[in-house]
């Protein structure tokens, strides 16, 4: 199968890079998800979210990007 | 025979068309997805809502687990809408 796809036309390989930007989104949201569910809801969970708990979740999910950018500047700089 | 040819590939070539094998990654894509995404709520519940395991599940802790699965999808939601719906 994998070699079937190998074979085929440049336009499955452009497709492809789409799918993998998808892929890659997806996979982000789910991570950042699960890290910031551990930081935001600390009681037993309800039957909706409180302010603070949505709020927290923004807030956290902004903030593990702007990590991820002072991450990546830092080990750049020391490249 | 191969499984996946159609009658009229888009590349011109033999063999299975490009539409039919994006399909097929997809569908595989979204399933791996499911997957983990189900693996991560039954973690994430479990630690909440089951705090001392009894002989059954009692009503509080299935209405617990409801709330949790709700919850987390909305969590999931409202992480998506953070970061591509309103940037900073």
């Amino acid at each position: 199968m994998i070699i079937n796809m190998l074979k085929t036309s440049h336009q499955l390989v452009h497709i492809s890079h789409q799918e993998k930007q998808k892929a890659m989104v997806s996979e982000m949201v789910g991570k950042i998800t699960n890290v910031c569910w551990d930081k935001c809801i600390t009681s037993t969970p309800g039957s909706k979210f409180s302010s603070s708990e949505s709020t927290c979740l923004t807030n956290c999910a902004q903030r593990y990007v702007d990590m991820s950018v002072l991450i990546m500047k830092r080990f750049q700089s020391m490249q | 025979m191969d499984p996946f040819s159609s009658p009229a590939p888009s590349n011109g070539s033999s063999g299975p068309s490009t539409e039919a094998l994006m399909d097929q990654v997809k569908a595989q894509l979204a399933q791996a997805y499911a997957e983990e995404f189900l693996e991560t709520v039954r973690s994430k519940c479990f630690s909440k809502c089951i705090t001392k395991p009894g002989t059954g599940l009692s009503g509080s802790e299935s209405s617990c687990i409801s709330r949790c699965v709700e919850r987390y999808i909305e969590a999931t939601r409202i992480i998506g809408q953070a970061l591509f719906n309103s940037p900073r």
